[in-house]
C-alpha cells in the first residue's frame, strides 16, 4: 500500500496568502516593537525598490509617517534619478518624513584609506557601500532614538543574496518571511504603483547590478523551488513538479544550505556551560 | 452546587518576566470578574512568566504552593473567586525540573494543579527543551462544578480531554500560547473537543506580540454541542464574560450519545497501534 501522502503542488497559488492578515500582522509587530523599545520611530534605507518601498508604507501604517524616516543614500558610481524619483513617491504617498544623505565622499575616503582595495573587484567594493549604508541608518537611529527596519526579503535571505553586516543589519525585518513575489503583491496590496512594485530588483552595489540575472533565475520560479524546499520536499520532487532541470534545483539549494552562515550570529567553539549563538537561549528583549 | 456558572475569559498579554506585573494584571482583572458577577477567571498558559523566556524558566519557576500561588489564594479568599491560571512550576523534589503547570485555586485555597501533557517541541516551539511533561490528567469536584483542566497543545489529543471527562469533568478549561500560524487547528479543536465529549470547554488563549511570535486571542466558550457561545477579539487583550448552564448537558448527551456509544476496547488497540507506529 502507497502511504506517502500526495506531494504539495508547487504553482504559483500556493504562494497566495491573506494580504490584509498579513499587513495587520506586521503593522502590530512594528507597532508592538517600536513601542517596547521606547524608540521614537523607525529609520529605514529607501533604494526606489519594492522592497524597501514596502516596509516604508508599513511602517507608516503601523506608527505614522511622521515617525518614519526614510534616507535616500545614493553615491556617484551608482546614481541613478529614477531611484530617487520612486523613492519620493512613496515618501509622498506615505507621508514619510525623509533625507538624502550622499555617500561619494565618505566611499572616496574608504577607497583611498584601505591599503588592500581593489577598484576592479566590484564585489568586495559593493560590499563597502552596503555596509556604509547600514552606518548611516545606525548613526541616525541612535541619534534619533529610532530603530532601524530592515527590507530583506525572504528569497534573498535565503539564498544569501545580501552583505553580511551590510544590507541585513537591523533591528527587525517586518518582511524576511515573504518571498519577493509575495512582497510584489503585498506591495500593490498596500497602495504601492504597478511600476514600483514589479521593478527589477537590484542591490545597487554597482551599476546595471540586477538580481535575477545574478541568482540566475526568475523570482516566480526561485519563489516556488525555495517554497518547496522550506516544506522538506526533495530537489527531485521540486524539479518534476516545476518542469526544469533537476540541476537547477540543486543549485539553489546548495545556496540555501551554504548561506546559513550569514543568517547567524557568528560561531564560538563551544568552551562554556552556556554558548552564546549555540546553547545561550535567553529571550529577546527591546531596548 | 450551582445550575448555571460565569465565566471571565481574561485574554491578557504577558510582560515577559515581570511576574510582578503579570500578577498586578490577574489582581485587576479578578476584581474586575468579581465586580461582574462572575465565579471562575481564567488566565492563559504561562501567563505569570511569558511564553518566550527561553533559559528563564529556570528563574522564573517557582513551587506550587509557593510565593505567587499564596498571594492568588489570597486574592480569591478575598474576593470569593475562582481563579485558574498558567505558570511555570518548580517541582518541590529537585532543583530544576520544571513544569508548565494550570494552576487552580479557590476561595479556600489551592484545589489543584494541572501539568501539560502533551509539550510541543517542533517548529517554533521547544517546550521539551524545558518543562517535564506531566502523567496525570485532572479533573476537580468543586462548588462550581466537576471541572477538568488541559493546556494548549493537549487539545490535538482527543483522548486527554476523554479522560477529564469521563472522570466527570463538565467544563473543561483549556489554557493556551496559540499564536496566529496555529488560528485555524485551535478553532477547529476546541469546537471538535466540545462536541465529541459533550462537554463545555472555555479556551483562553494570551494576546501580544512575543518575540516576534503573535499570539491570536480568540478565547471562547463552546456549549456542548460544539456552538461557540463567547468569543474574544482576535490579537488583542480582551475580557469577556460568560455563562455556564450545566442544564445544557443532559439535553447534549442524549442528543449526541458519544458518552453512551463509547466503545472501551479500542482503546486497547489504541495501545496497541501506537506503540507499533
Amino acid at each position: 500500500m502507497e502511504l506517502r501522502e500526495a506531494e504539495v503542488k508547487l504553482t504559483p497559488s500556493v504562494l497566495d496568502i491573506d494580504f490584509s492578515e498579513t499587513q495587520k500582522r506586521i503593522c502590530r509587530f512594528i507597532k508592538e516593537y517600536v513601542e517596547n523599545a521606547g524608540a521614537e520611530g523607525i529609520v529605514l534605507g529607501l533604494s526606489g525598490g519594492v522592497d524597501s518601498g514596502t516596509i516604508a508604507a508599513l511602517s507608516s501604517l503601523a506608527v505614522a509617517g511622521k515617525n518614519v524616516l526614510g534616507l535616500m543614500l545614493p553615491e556617484e558610481e551608482n546614481f541613478n534619478q529614477k531611484d530617487i524619483d520612486d523613492a519620493k513617491v512613496v515618501i509622498e504617498k506615505f507621508k514619510l518624513e525623509s533625507s538624502i544623505c550622499d555617500m561619494s565622499a565618505v566611499m572616496e575616503c574608504f577607497y583611498k584609506a584601505i591599503p588592500l582595495f581593489d577598484p576592479n573587484d566590484r564585489l568586495c567594493k559593493g560590499n563597502i557601500k552596503a555596509r556604509t549604508r547600514m552606518i548611516y541608518l545606525y548613526y541616525y537611529a541612535n541619534k534619533l532614538n529610532k530603530i532601524v527596519c530592515g527590507s530583506s526579503d525572504k528569497s534573498e535571505t535565503m539564498m544569501g543574496y545580501f552583505t553580511k553586516w551590510g544590507d541585513a543589519a537591523a533591528d527587525i525585518t517586518p518582511i524576511m518571511d515573504l518571498y519577493k513575489t509575495q512582497v510584489r503583491n503585498l506591495a500593490i496590496h498596500l497602495g504601492i504603483p504597478e511600476e514600483l512594485a514589479f521593478k527589477p530588483s537590484t542591490p545597487a552595489l554597482w551599476p546595471a547590478q540586477m538580481a535575477e540575472t545574478e541568482l540566475g533565475i526568475k523570482y516566480e520560479t526561485l519563489d516556488l523551488i525555495l517554497y518547496g524546499l522550506e516544506r522538506f520536499m526533495t530537489p527531485e520532487e521540486i524539479a518534476n513538479q516545476l518542469s526544469i532541470n533537476k540541476s537547477i534545483v540543486a543549485e539553489v539549494k546548495a545556496r540555501w544550505l551554504a548561506n546559513e552562515h550569514k543568517r547567524k550570529m557568528p560561531i564560538a567553539p563551544k568552551i562554556g556551560f552556556r554558548t552564546v549563538g549555540n546553547d545561550f537561549r535567553l529571550p529577546r528583549h527591546i531596548y | 452546587m450551582k445550575d448555571k456558572i460565569k465565566l471571565a475569559l481574561a485574554q491578557i498579554s504577558s510582560k515577559r518576566e515581570d511576574k510582578e506585573a503579570n500578577l498586578q494584571k490577574i489582581e485587576k482583572l479578578t476584581y474586575k470578574a468579581k465586580e461582574q458577577e462572575a465565579d471562575l477567571a481564567i488566565f492563559p498558559e504561562l501567563c505569570l512568566s511569558g511564553y518566550v523566556v527561553r533559559d528563564q524558566f529556570y528563574e522564573l519557576a517557582e513551587t506550587i504552593p509557593g510565593p505567587t500561588v499564596e498571594k492568588v489564594e489570597a486574592l480569591a479568599k478575598e474576593t470569593g473567586m475562582h481563579i485558574i491560571f498558567g505558570m511555570p512550576e518548580l517541582s518541590e523534589k529537585t532543583q530544576a525540573t520544571v513544569f508548565n503547570t494550570a494552576v487552580f485555586i479557590g476561595p479556600r485555597g489551592l484545589i489543584g494543579k494541572y501539568r501539560k501533557m502533551y509539550l510541543p517541541t517542533h517548529s517554533i516551539f521547544e517546550e521539551k527543551r524545558y518543562f517535564r511533561p506531566g502523567y496525570q490528567t485532572a479533573t476537580f469536584q468543586t462548588d462550581l462544578g466537576n471541572i477538568g483542566l488541559c493546556i494548549c497543545y493537549d487539545l490535538f489529543f482527543p483522548e486527554v480531554l476523554r479522560l477529564v471527562r469521563l472522570k466527570g469533568a463538565q467544563l473543561i478549561v483549556c489554557i493556551s500560547a496559540s499564536p496566529a500560524v496555529r488560528r485555524s487547528y485551535f478553532e477547529t479543536l476546541a469546537c471538535a473537543r466540545a462536541l465529541e465529549n459533550t462537554a463545555y470547554l472555555a479556551y483562553v488563549n494570551l494576546a501580544g506580540v512575543q518575540d516576534g511570535l503573535q499570539f491570536w486571542g480568540g478565547s471562547r466558550l463552546v456549549s456542548p454541542n460544539g456552538d461557540v457561545l463567547a468569543k474574544a477579539k482576535y490579537d488583542e487583550e480582551d475580557f469577556v464574560e460568560c455563562e455556564v448552564d450545566y442544564s445544557e448537558l443532559r439535553t447534549a448527551e442524549t442528543f449526541i450519545p458519544t458518552l453512551r456509544d463509547l466503545r472501551p476496547e479500542l482503546f486497547d488497540k489504541l495501545k496497541e497501534y501506537s506503540e507499533r507506529l
